[in-house]
């Protein structure tokens, strides 16, 4: 299974098991775009016999979408529980492509999730070397998209 | 007397999760406490009788690794289980975890079911 399959599914069990929310992969090629206007990026760093970084970037709408599904509530604005929300779903979806790819699981390290969000921002490829994967995903509130940077 | 948990992860979000899943596995504790890494834990445990700790591994300040050995080094409280509740999977670093006095494990992402699976047994 090549490692846009694995992201798919690994997407597709976290929103399905734990935001409770169906999404489906977008057969359409994504835009070629690192420009993000009112967005929320979630990212977790990898480290070791991989280096790279796993985003899972989100219009503030669909953010606002998942956030109150994953914890069961109304929420208005971006804020602190959004951050933390998308922040853990990338933590998973990096923890999942660590299991992917790590031997051991200590060849490769994750970061602590982080986030950046803003009226407009540009989510960069980490190194010329880098290996970029990019999945549109389509929920009932939207579409956001997942990336994957990875360099061996 | 009904019983306590504790629940150790820097995300909120996470630690709401959990405890909706407890829930939702028909567990019911007297008290939830939480604490978002293992210093707050080791602070709160001074204060607070707890029966059982879910823990993450991947945290700032003090990990759930460093936490697992800070702990086993406290008469006090050596001997609380703990489940570790984490995207990691790796044997290496499961296998330490249970070194140290992990009980056992669940990966994120998880379903109520498997909290049950993993959790009922030890309660």
């Amino acid at each position: 299974m090549q490692i846009r399959d694995k992201i798919i599914e690994s997407t597709q069990e976290i929103f399905s098991t734990m935001v409770m929310m169906d999404v489906t992969a977008s057969e359409e090629l994504p835009e070629n775009k690192s420009i993000h206007c009112e967005s929320i990026t979630g990212l977790i760093g990898l480290a070791g016999t991989y280096k790279g970084v796993l985003a899972i970037h989100m219009p503030n709408a669909v953010a606002l979408a998942v956030t109150g599904s994953f914890l069961g509530m109304d929420v208005e604005e971006i804020n602190a529980d959004v951050e933390d929300a998308i922040g853990e779903l990338a933590n998973m979806l990096g923890g999942n492509i660590k299991t992917i790819l790590s031997e051991n699981g200590k060849d490769i390290n994750l970061s602590l999730p982080s986030t950046i969000s803003g009226k407009e921002y540009n989510f960069q490829l980490a190194s010329d070397a880098a290996e970029r994967t990019v999945i549109g995903f389509d929920a009932e509130s939207g579409r956001f998209h997942v990336e994957l940077q990875l360099e061996k | 007397m009904g019983k306590n948990v504790l629940l150790i992860d820097d995300s909120s979000t996470m630690r709401k999760i959990i405890g909706r899943s407890l829930r939702q596995a028909g567990i019911e504790f007297d008290n939830i406490f939480e604490a978002g890494d293992g210093i707050e834990a080791l602070a709160l445990l001074e204060n607070e009788k707890v029966d059982i700790i879910l823990s993450d591994i991947n945290m700032p300040n003090m990990d759930g690794i460093s936490f697992l050995r800070e702990k086993a080094n406290r008469p006090a409280i050596k001997n609380i289980p703990v489940l570790m509740i984490s995207t990691e999977t790796g044997e290496d670093i499961i296998g330490e975890a249970k070194s140290l006095g992990a009980v056992g494990s669940i990966k994120k992402p998880f379903t109520p079911d498997k909290v049950n699976e993993v959790l009922g047994p030890l309660l």
